[in-house]
């Protein structure tokens, strides 16, 4: 029975083929990185560009591999540390600003402060403010002090540059709470530590492992305070690839497309399992549906 | 910094019954400004205090680059600022990629999100393909957009001159430099639009639009009368949070052009970084910086004023 | 123009919401789709509308199959349970709505919206937007909405579910003044036995996908054709008790034992000679229709009060005999004390007799 109608807000196969394509169309930057990332040198730099070529990995065993010149063996990159220091950074802070933010979160959210709203506002200004306008001072105070290059300041800096989000984020969660189960917990003698403990964080976990999530990319994708305050020692992914970029003897696409492929991989991953709580992670905790 | 790890330990613990400091740290009264005070004690340490120094710094006239005392200068500063061509003219840089970037995105951002308004089969496996840019980080988008339009080899320009005769040099031109930003942008951000477009759209019941069926509307008055109505305002929001976003633009910039060719591209942001981390003005910087915060600051309001105004309605 | 529909089926994956009904609409008829919430009754309106699709059977709008159109060509008026009032448009806008399709002047529409909100009263209001409006009011604009143009039939859904009990009587009236003057044929879905009572020139009592009994208001309550309408329709709920059958003398006088040994001659309907001795049956009795005497009677079941619940003119007694709870109700003025040992007697004519496969014994009239 063929239908002339279709229910309202459904579609079939036939759309999600154009979908299909259009969704291509607009990944397709992506997806030619990651083809170039395949290229031998004269395949990335072919005119016109080839689409149909013989992958081969040696980029992205270069990426962490080079052969020396003098010696004729193979030596290792610094990619591997710059690898190592945006995870190891990355997870330091956001973990802290997690913790710090959950609990800032937990009060904006349940106990009447005086001025909540102006430290409310206060906090958000601080994550819409252009970085470029924090870092004049804080280059000077690195300076001073001498985090500059070191762990330690960059994950000092990255943890105040992820409180704001974790606070807003994780304060969306908690109002969404129901606080008369709480209340019912105080009133059967709960106190407030089991209160916090055992009512709230177990009930929005979730949303604090998406909290987790989106800091992570958001310090994995840093690029303006990791290229002023990192050193030698503590350079992560970003600062290494626009470093290749700037190369004297024109830039080697196709490492480069290695390098930033590797780099995206946990953005994918990332991406597809945090679909639902995205538009909330973007907006930190504005806009909730 | 040393205040932190003794309020850490605090956090919200209930001895009622202890005295002294201690009790009346703990006071229930006081939890909430406690659960507070690490994050706020971060933040004064890593943003407001230095915000505070640099804005000390405006009224001097410091180099970071010389060992020279500085000496104060008042309003000087702002003045120099205010009074510069050449910063009016990063102003108006900055305000064309913008407008011109949150206009693309919202158009892209709405159509994908009518294109993925329907529920269809693998609409989740689909819908991925257009969120990735979003989650990118601007350093690669840079690069991407580096190598498609790579004059020789890139993808971008081979079609174009496929196209015209005259061979194109995308980054060659001040307009073509804006453009290829701007593409750069729009591409990476329009999924944030139709995110956000998407809520709106799923926000509509169900039972409108069917009304509108049985009412035997015709298309286009039902997005006017019942979509419409309630995308609005997520529309504004949208505008208003890619604005904000927009003005900070500097790692795209800082990739593909580095501001050039000239200083055709060079937005605020950009102008910025020079002017305190190449030619170390770091007071004259501050200055400028104070002036850029206090826009973000108008617009953050608004931004804030819209959001409320968005909670009321979805009561 | 009526609309029937023939072995009509809806089937969600499994799950079989309607299941192979058949009902016929009449031109100005009004019909009433009453039962439980999930028994299929908005599925099957919605398949009128074009909401939903039929898996099976078919829509016959006019005379018409209607199965492959959509909504819109079906020329059909709907009112939505959650009324569905455009909320950025105005209450005149909202009536005004479904008349641009059909391509009036200006002058016709405001004349119609003009009609219209005369007859719903909804005058001193045009200007408001729905988020403006009462309750009441909101339901006056969805039905004022659904009847400004001519549609081929007129469905309901749930109208008057969202009201407070108040403005539900209020309204109920208007409705069904404003459903007189429709010569459409009607449906309406609702789940509340007191409006389908009051408002329906039918009544079709669905149950699982089913439809129980289709039959006027009257004979849905007084004559029910088996257990479940019995026990759905009517408040208190009527009394099913277990018994089993003794002996009949054909003229309907039939003796049953229940269950703890008391036994009774009641009088039924006389197809109750069609059963043998020793039949199982459920006896169904109104609470109204039982009688409470203070001393044994002959005939009488002994039973003790339970409970007491005033309801103003009536008061409404729960029994409770060790075996099996009765209701009954009764005047105010009868003293009733919880506690006290009653004799209920069960008077000739209405008692409904149940069979075991739960439909009604009844001579055909």
């Amino acid at each position: 029975m063929a239908r002339k109608h279709r229910e309202i807000g459904k579609a079939g196969w036939g759309y999600t083929a154009v979908a299909s394509v259009i969704g291509f169309i607009y990944f397709f930057p992506v997806f030619w990185i990651i083809l170039t990332a395949f290229k031998t040198r004269t395949d990335a730099l072919a005119v016109p560009p080839k689409l149909i070529f013989t992958p081969t990995f040696d980029n992205f065993v270069s990426v962490f591999y080079r052969a020396s010149i003098t010696t004729g063996t193979s030596q290792a990159t610094d990619m591997g540390l710059y690898f190592f220091n945006s995870i190891f950074i990355a997870f330091t802070s956001v973990g802290l600003a997690l913790i710090v933010g959950t609990l800032a979160a937990y009060a904006f959210s349940r106990y009447p402060l005086r001025g909540n709203d102006t430290y409310l506002f206060i906090i958000l200004t601080t994550r819409m403010m252009p970085p470029i306008v924090v870092i004049i001072p804080i280059f000077l105070m690195f300076r001073l002090s001498g985090l500059a290059g070191s762990y330690w300041g960059i994950i000092f800096l990255y943890t105040a540059f992820n409180i704001p989000f974790s606070v807003w984020l994780v304060k969306s969660f908690f109002d969404e709470l129901n606080p008369e189960i709480e209340d019912a917990a105080r009133m059967d003698g709960a106190t407030e530590r089991r209160v916090f403990f055992g009512f709230c964080i177990p009930q929005i976990l979730a949303g604090l492992s998406a909290t987790f999530v989106f800091g992570l990319i958001l310090t994995w994708n840093e690029f303006l305070f990791a290229l002023l305050l990192t050193g030698v020692e503590t350079r992560t992914v970003p600062v290494a690839m626009a470093r290749t970029l700037g190369g004297e003897v024109g830039v080697d696409y196709g490492l480069l497309a290695a390098i930033v492929t590797l780099f995206l991989i946990p953005i994918f991953f990332v991406t597809f399992l945090l679909q639902n709580q995205l538009l909330r992670g973007v907006t930190f905790g504005t806009v909730k549906k | 910094m040393a205040v932190l790890p003794t309020e850490k330990h605090t956090s919200p613990a209930t001895p009622h019954t202890r005295g002294g400091f201690g009790g009346w740290l703990l006071d229930p009264k006081r939890r909430g400004a406690l659960l507070v005070t690490p994050a706020i004690a971060i933040l004064f340490v890593m943003n407001i205090f230095p915000l505070m120094w640099s804005f000390g710094l405006s009224f001097f006239n410091y180099k970071a680059s010389s060992q020279r005392v500085p000496r104060f200068q008042g309003l000087e500063n702002y003045q120099d600022v205010l009074t510069d061509d050449k910063v009016w003219e990063r102003f108006q840089t900055t305000a064309i990629i913008v407008g011109s970037s949150v206009i693309l995105q919202l158009i892209v951002g709405f159509l994908l999100a009518l294109l993925f308004a329907k529920a269809f089969p693998m609409r989740r496996i689909v819908l991925m393909l257009v969120l990735t840019p979003m989650m990118l980080s601007f350093v690669s988008v840079g690069v991407f957009f580096k190598l498609f339009y790579e004059p020789t080899f890139g993808v971008v320009s081979y079609v174009l001159n496929k196209i015209s005769s005259e061979p194109f040099v995308m980054l060659g031109s001040p307009e073509g430099a804006i453009a290829g930003i701007v593409i750069a942008d729009a591409w990476m951000w329009s999924p944030f639009v139709m995110l956000l477009v998407l809520a709106g759209l799923v926000s509509v019941p169900k039972y409108l639009y069917e009304a509108a069926e049985i009412d035997r509307a015709s298309k286009w008055r039902t997005f006017r009368t019942i979509t419409f109505p309630y995308i609005k305002s997520l529309l504004l929001l949208a505008v208003l949070f890619r604005t904000i976003e927009t003005f900070k633009l500097f790692d795209i910039v800082y990739i593909i052009t580095e501001g050039g060719p000239g200083s055709s591209t060079e937005t605020i942001a950009v102008y910025l970084y020079r002017t305190a981390f190449q030619f170390f003005k770091t007071s004259q910087s501050s200055a400028l910086a104070y002036i850029v915060l206090f826009i973000v600051i108008v617009l953050t309001n608004l931004y804030l004023y819209a959001v409320n105004r968005r909670a009321a309605e979805v009561d | 123009m009526t609309i029937e529909l023939k072995k009509l089926t809806k089937r969600f994956g499994t799950l079989t919401a309607v299941d192979a009904i058949d009902l016929n609409v009449g031109d100005g008829e009004v019909l009433c789709l009453l039962g439980p919430s999930g028994c299929g009754k908005t599925t099957t309106l919605r398949m009128v509308a074009g909401l939903e699709f039929a898996t099976e059977g078919d829509v016959l709008l006019a005379g018409k199959r209607v199965n492959d159109l959509a909504p819109r060509d079906r020329n059909v008026a709907m009112s939505f349970q959650f009324y569905a009032l455009y909320p950025s448009l105005t209450v005149a806008e909202n009536l005004a709505y479904p008349l641009y399709a059909e391509k009036l002047s200006a002058a016709e529409i405001s004349k119609r919206v003009a009609q219209v909100s005369k007859t719903l009263q909804l005058d001193g209001i045009l200007k408001r937007t729905p988020g403006q409006l009462a309750e009441g009011e909101k339901q006056r604009v969805a039905v004022g909405r659904s009847i400004i143009r001519d549609p081929k039939c007129f469905l309901f859904d749930e109208p008057l579910s969202r009201l407070d009990v108040q403005l539900r009587e209020e309204m109920r009236g208007e409705i069904k003044e404003v459903l007189q003057d429709l010569s459409r044929p009607t449906v309406i879905v609702t789940h509340d036995q007191l409006e389908a009572l009051t408002m329906a020139d039918r009544i079709a009592v669905m149950r699982d996908g089913r439809i129980e009994q289709v039959d006027t208001p009257h004979n849905v309550f007084q004559r029910p054709s088996n257990l479940f309408v019995a026990g759905f329709i009517g408040t208190p709920q009527m009394n099913l008790v277990p018994a089993t059958l003794k002996g009949s003398d054909g003229a309907g006088i039939a003796e049953f034992a229940f269950d703890g040994g008391q036994a009774l001659k009641i009088q039924v309907d006389p197809a109750v000679s069609q059963l043998s001795p020793g039949a199982k049956v459920t006896l169904g009795i109104r609470p109204r229709n039982l009688e409470i005497c203070q001393d044994p009677v002959e005939d009488s079941l002994s039973t003790k009060i339970d409970m007491v619940e005033p309801m103003g003119a009536e008061t409404l007694a729960h029994m409770n005999d060790g075996y099996r709870d009765l209701r009954v109700v009764t005047d105010w003025r009868v003293p009733l004390a919880e506690g006290d040992h009653v004799h209920l007697r069960f008077p000739p004519g209405v008692t409904h007799i149940f069979t075991e496969d739960e439909q009604v014994l009844r001579s055909a009239t």
